[in-house]
C-alpha cells in the first residue's frame, strides 16, 4: 500500500486531470453544438484561449525543463584537471 | 518500413484529412460547428494525452505497492553486509 500521502497526491493528480479533461472536452467538443444564446457559453472563455492557454503552457514546461537541466548540468561541472 | 515512416505516414495522412475539413480544400462547405470542431482538434488530442498521461502517473502513485516488510528486511541485510565487508577490509 502506498503511503498516506502518496495517495492523496496520486488521486489528486487523476481527479485534477479528469477535471480538466471534462472542462476541455466541453468546451472544444460539445459547445459548437450548443445555441449560442445558452447560459454555459458564460462558463468558457472564446474559442481562441482553446489554443492559445495550451499553447502557452506546453511553452512554459519546455522552459522549465530547459532551465532544470540547466541549472543541474551548472551544478555538476567540475573544474578541468591541469597536469 | 521503419517505425519511423511507419508514425510519419499516419500522421500525415490525418494531417491531410485535418487540413482538407478545417481549410476547406476541397470547396465541401461543411457546417460551421464542424469548422469549429476541427480547427482546434490537434491541441485537444495533445491536450487529452497529456491529461490521459498525468492521470496514469497518479494513479500508479496512489496504487503503487510499497511492501514495508520486504524494505526494511532489504535495510537490514545491506547493513549486515556493511559491516561483514568493513570487517574483511573493504573501505566505503
Amino acid at each position: 500500500m502506498a503511503s498516506g500521502v502518496d495517495q492523496a497526491v496520486g488521486m489528486g493528480l487523476v481527479g485534477f486531470s479528469l477535471l480538466l479533461f471534462i472542462y476541455y472536452t466541453l468546451w472544444v467538443i460539445v459547445l459548437p453544438f450548443v445555441d449560442s444564446d445558452h447560459v454555459i457559453h458564460g462558463y468558457f472563455l472564446p474559442r481562441e484561449y482553446s489554443v492559445i492557454l495550451p499553447g502557452i503552457a506546453a511553452l512554459l514546461l519546455v522552459l522549465f525543463v530547459g532551465t532544470f537541466i540547466a541549472v543541474v548540468m551548472w551544478k555538476n561541472r567540475k573544474p578541468k584537471k591541469t597536469q | 518500413m521503419t517505425k519511423l515512416m511507419e508514425w510519419l505516414s499516419v500522421l500525415t495522412v490525418l494531417g491531410v484529412l485535418w487540413a482538407t475539413v478545417t481549410f476547406d480544400l476541397l470547396g465541401l462547405d461543411p457546417p460551421e460547428a464542424v469548422l469549429q470542431v476541427s480547427w482546434p482538434l490537434p491541441v485537444f488530442l495533445l491536450v487529452a494525452l497529456g491529461c490521459f498521461s498525468l492521470g496514469t502517473v497518479g494513479y500508479r502513485v496512489a496504487t503503487f505497492n510499497d511492501c514495508q516488510t520486504a524494505a526494511a528486511e532489504l535495510q537490514a541485510q545491506i547493513r549486515e553486509a556493511k559491516t561483514d565487508l568493513q570487517r574483511k577490509g573493504l573501505r566505503f
